[in-house]
């Protein structure tokens, strides 16, 4: 397994480079950065922001968007989603479940008691996330032998081995249905795939590809959806296609406040629920990173024989 | 079950947000309900005491705590935010308003910003519920009156001067009581001391 991992040299002689240009400016010009620092925060003053939701807690509704509950409030019930969230952790704390977004390539074993060797895996683009608590759940795409093949999972399914991600990155839509009309080639990748690495501390990268879909008849009607990763639907439009478009459109919504306040949980609402079990999640990621160090620094085994 | 969004944070509202949204019918659909709305809350930042029926009051009081709670999160410099505030305010002066006027005085509050009232109905005519819908802190005078307090409204004069007949009744009874123990007891001085204080009636 090749394995692609910037040295720690890198990043250390990256460091001096910036306390060698720290040092210059202390020693060069120390009033004019005092004055843009001051300046910086009179204009942090006079906009008054008060209200800003700065907890670091937050970050988390991104990585881990299963925790939050259903906004619908018929399905609220406060007690079962502490009690789910606990046994969500518990699951977490026994395998790793990484963090992984639509658009990143997965690979997933389960045990199969009809599988040779008892396990069965499976490599594929994460085209959908849905779901919340203990039912959260991801599709993995592969055309495997010129077949399209969706397998869906759930994150926390007891029957799962290991869940593996072998390129972390996102895309431009949220939901990648497209892929289904798209070309073979864009959602092809070898069940073998060795996993690409990024080095610690990058964000996750935005891979902005556009996507060309096969000649109509479609899935859906793709013209209609707001989708930013498809390249040439206009191509495949006749002149009824793109009157009904027009008709359809409701440009009133992205105005609409109460419906985007009724398919979201407010931001007090979610501090709470992330200050519960951002420490957990935390002791966890950096317990798994010490582990993939430590694995990576064994030094090989003398071979006999 | 759906997850929740995450592109947006939104602020609670603190007010009481149905289950539902109510669908206004109009003959443009939708759409003709959120310009109703647009009216509503238009005339609301302007004239920031409103009275209308119920159904409309409570969809636009909605949207307008939103538009406000919006305004205090983003401020003006912000373009989305912007934007949405001048779909939903007709009147471009109103704009200056919101940022410059409402966004100071409800800056700092805990309490919702708006506040509605049960309006009286019309005697003959439809049974429709009418509702007032204002700003907190608006200029005019309160719609509640609390004269439960006024002394000169002629129930607490009865009640005053009925209190106080008791309490002299309640003296005259315990100076009564007193002088008796002094009859009882002549000698002793120290029953004096130990009578209870008169407590106030």
């Amino acid at each position: 397994m090749s394995v692609i991992r910037k040295s720690s040299l890198d990043i250390l002689s990256v460091g001096k480079w910036i306390l060698r240009r720290d040092c210059r400016l202390l020693s060069a010009v120390p009033e004019k950065v005092e004055v843009a620092e001051k300046a910086q925060e009179e204009i942090e003053k006079l906009s008054g922001r008060k209200r800003r939701f700065n907890n670091p807690v937050l970050e988390y509704r991104h990585v881990y968007p299963e925790f939050l509950p259903d906004p619908n409030p018929k399905w609220r019930n406060s007690l079962r989603e502490k009690m789910e969230r606990a046994d969500m952790l518990k699951r977490r704390s026994q395998i790793d479940i990484p963090e992984f977004y639509v658009g990143s390539i997965l690979a997933v074993t389960i045990s199969d008691p009809h599988a040779q060797g008892k396990t069965n895996r499976f490599v594929g683009i994460c085209i959908e996330r849905k779901g919340c608590g203990l039912r959260a759940e991801f599709i993995l795409r592969n055309v495997v032998d010129h077949q399209g093949v969706e397998v869906k999972y759930e994150l926390y399914d007891p029957t799962i081995q290991s869940i593996q991600v072998l390129r972390l990155e996102k895309r431009l839509d949220d939901k990648l249905y497209y892929l289904r009309d798209a070309l073979p080639e864009y959602c092809t990748f070898p069940q073998d795939m060795d996993p690409e690495m990024l080095p610690e501390g990058t964000p996750v990268p935005l891979n902005p590809v556009q996507v060309k879909l096969k000649p109509k008849p479609w899935l859906e009607r793709w013209e209609r959806q707001d989708l930013k990763g498809v390249s040439n639907i206009e191509e495949h439009l006749k002149e009824k296609d793109r009157v009904r478009r027009e008709l359809r459109k409701t440009p009133w919504e992205k105005y609409d406040l109460m419906k985007q306040y009724r398919k979201t949980i407010p931001a007090e609402d979610q501090t709470e629920i992330w200050s519960e079990v951002y420490n957990q999640l935390q002791q966890m990621r950096v317990s798994r990173k010490k582990l993939s160090r430590k694995r990576l620094f064994t030094t090989p085994k003398p071979q006999l024989g | 079950m759906n997850q929740a969004d995450v592109t947006k944070l939104v602020s609670k509202l603190r007010i009481k947000v149905p289950d539902q949204h109510r669908r206004l019918r109009s003959p443009k659909g939708p759409e003709g309900r959120l310009d109703k709305l647009r009216k509503t809350v238009t005339g609301l930042i302007k004239f920031e005491r409103i009275e209308l029926n119920h159904h409309r009051a409570d969809e636009a009081r909605q949207y307008a705590e939103r538009l406000i709670s919006e305004a205090i999160l983003h401020g003006d410099c912000h373009k989305p935010t912007m934007e949405i505030a001048d779909y939903w305010l007709l009147e471009k002066e109103l704009l200056h308003k919101l940022f410059k006027v409402l966004v100071p005085r409800f800056e700092n509050s805990n309490t919702a910003f708006t506040k509605m009232y049960k309006a009286p109905k019309a005697s003959s005519g439809r049974n429709i519920d009418k509702a007032i819908l204002e700003l907190r802190g608006n200029p005019y005078p309160l719609l509640t009156n609390k004269h439960s307090n006024n002394r000169y409204l002629l129930q607490n004069v009865l009640l005053d001067a009925a209190k106080y007949e008791y309490r002299q009744a309640k003296y005259a009874e315990m100076a009564d009581k007193i002088g008796k123990n002094e009859e009882i007891s002549q000698p002793k001085s120290d029953d004096v001391a130990k009578s209870k204080p008169i407590n106030e009636v």
